[in-house]
């Protein structure tokens, strides 16, 4: 399968003395979960809207497979933070949303709909509507959204960022799962160094000012919670506690740096 | 308006909730109140005023202080009622009146909103058709409809046209306004998911843009119709043989006071239905509106 490639892409906004992205290189492979990480400012946003093709870089170049990525496309989902379901459709109609653009016949979307539906835990509320439910229930839908279409890659913003501790943990082992299950390769960003650790196959670690990637690491959490060792074994690891500190720690000298450089 | 008030109203309550309620009140005042006032209290409040006004005019009628030409009694105009809807006021019935300005503002109704949603659209998504058109309806929107009438009429005579088109003008503003300023307001994410679903353009527009931008346009419908029917009456001055303000003036100028009163009343009614029925159409049609967070 493809490779979805980000090659020595650098943006910079209108207005603002330093790039927000300079010269990254980042290749997600078909199997791979990867998760930017890094604080606001580090670029890891717009690296997403490059991969989604909401932002064009300039310089350096997106491709996916042979093609360049000009411009958002169904070969690549996005699970937004909040705000992206259509409130006027419901919680079915919405995961079926991309299938009714493609011109799928609507017996088959729906089916596909409730498959997917079943797939992050939420078989019942087919006929509910966005605004009745809770933050991780539509955050699930998103996810269902996403995968319902047929779509090889799914771009996540931030997307538990705005859920509490609680139903954090429990969104992001239904991600496992997921991503075990519909074999897709996903993308996320996320400030939340616990949840990058836990989640990625391979991590990148990002620091602002300008954006870059300052290290790059695979952790194989992840591996272990899909051998059945439980979340919280995993988190109180002390591996898991150890390499924790040791990226808040690099994190902590970037910025550092930064700011003596600005200084 | 009402909605607004309403949610507020919620807000605070919300607030109060959250605090803890004072041991020293009885037990009696915690316990929800009788269940007869306490969910319709804001129907009984209207209730209570409404009833007020009609018993001091009843009671000003009936005490001979204020002769009939100037205040007609209740029940002379609820007479007046069946004879104007029965043998009819200036050649047409109530009915007939009521139908002639119905026509009147739903023709004007339909012509605003296909086109004021089309260019309203265009001037949410395009800044060039906003810096356009913007200055031309800023210019016209404010200047009250009466001060224009006399232009109408020197350009399009005292027939229908010229009523309808003075209705469709005071419609078509305010559904520009609320259509365009929907549309700019959709939110980005909504749009970019949609994107990256496959859609197309024009996918965009018909799914997501036009949805989200309803309740707004609703509104501005709702706005546009009630500036409409008040202008409704300014529109019938002119040479109308029909018509519920024709209806009024007409019955001002031979001093008939109970059918200036039914006419008024029944032009209120009719507005507070129009506004009463948008309303209802917006619940349904879009019950998330204001639930969103």
């Amino acid at each position: 399968m493809a490779i979805l490639s980000a090659h020595k892409v650098s943006v910079r906004y209108p207005g603002q003395d330093r790039p927000a992205l300079s010269e990254v290189s980042l290749d997600i492979g078909p199997d791979d979960l990867t998760v930017a990480l890094g604080p606001s400012g580090c670029g890891k946003t717009t690296l997403l809207n490059l991969f989604a093709g909401f932002v064009q870089p300039d310089g350096g170049e997106v491709r996916f497979g042979e093609a360049r990525v000009t411009g958002p496309g169904a070969d690549r989902a996005v699970v937004f933070q909040h705000d992206a379901l259509l409130p006027w459709l419901n919680v079915r109609d919405n995961v079926a949303f991309g299938l009714r653009l493609q011109g799928v016949a609507k017996a088959e979307r729906l089916a596909r709909a409730d498959e997917v539906l079943r797939l992050v835990d939420l078989p019942e509320a087919g006929s509910r509507y966005s605004w009745q439910l809770s933050g991780g229930q539509r955050q699930r839908v998103g996810i269902a959204r996403a995968l319902a279409s047929h779509s090889q890659v799914l771009l996540m913003d931030e997307p538990f960022g705005a859920l509490d501790a609680f139903t954090r943990e429990q969104m992001q082992e239904l991600l496992l799962k997921v991503w075990q299950q519909a074999r897709r390769r996903i993308f996320l960003i996320t400030h939340d160094i616990e949840e990058a650790l836990f989640l990625a196959t391979e991590l990148v670690l990002m620091s602002p000012g300008p954006g870059r990637i300052v290290q790059t690491l695979r952790p194989g959490f992840s591996q272990r919670y899909r051998a059945g060792e439980s979340a919280r074994a995993i988190k109180s690891d002390p591996a898991f506690i150890a390499l924790r500190e040791q990226l808040l720690a690099t994190l902590f000298d970037h910025r550092r740096q930064a700011e003596e450089i600005a200084a | 308006m009402n909605a607004l008030e309403h949610t507020l109203e919620q807000k605070l309550a919300d607030v109060a909730i959250s605090k803890p309620v004072p041991d020293e009140l009885p037990a009696s005042s915690r316990a929800p109140r009788n269940n007869w006032w306490q969910p319709y209290r804001r129907g009984w409040l209207s209730l209570i005023s409404l009833l007020a006004v009609l018993g001091g005019w009843w009671g000003l009628s009936h005490s001979g202080i204020v002769p009939p030409l100037f205040l007609p009694a209740p029940e002379a105009v609820l007479a007046k009622l069946v004879t104007v809807s029965t043998q009819g006021f200036m050649d047409a019935t109530l009915w007939q009146h009521l139908a002639a300005s119905l026509q009147r503002i739903v023709l004007a109704l339909l012509a605003a909103v296909l086109l004021g949603i089309p260019l309203g659209v265009l001037m949410g998504v395009s800044p060039v058709a906003r810096g356009l058109l913007d200055p031309l309806i800023e210019a016209y929107r404010p200047v009250p409809p009466l001060a224009y009438l006399p232009l109408i009429v020197i350009w399009f005579g005292i027939g229908e046209l010229s009523k309808v088109l003075l209705i469709f003008l005071a419609v078509l503003a305010p559904v520009i306004i609320a259509t365009s300023h929907g549309v700019a307001q959709v939110s980005r994410n909504r749009l970019r998911a949609a994107q990256t679903l496959g859609a197309s353009r024009s996918q965009l527009l018909w799914f997501v843009i036009l949805p989200e931008a309803l309740p707004e346009i609703l509104t501005g419908i709702r706005i546009g119709l009630g500036t409409g029917w008040s202008t409704l009456v300014a529109a019938e001055l002119v040479a109308a043989t029909r018509g519920l303000g024709f209806m009024v003036q007409s019955a001002a100028q031979f001093l008939v006071t109970d059918v200036v009163i039914l006419g008024i009343a029944v032009i209120a009614v009719i507005a507070f239905a129009l506004e009463l029925g948008l309303r209802l159409l917006q619940r349904r049609l879009a019950p998330w509106h204001g639930q969103l967070d």
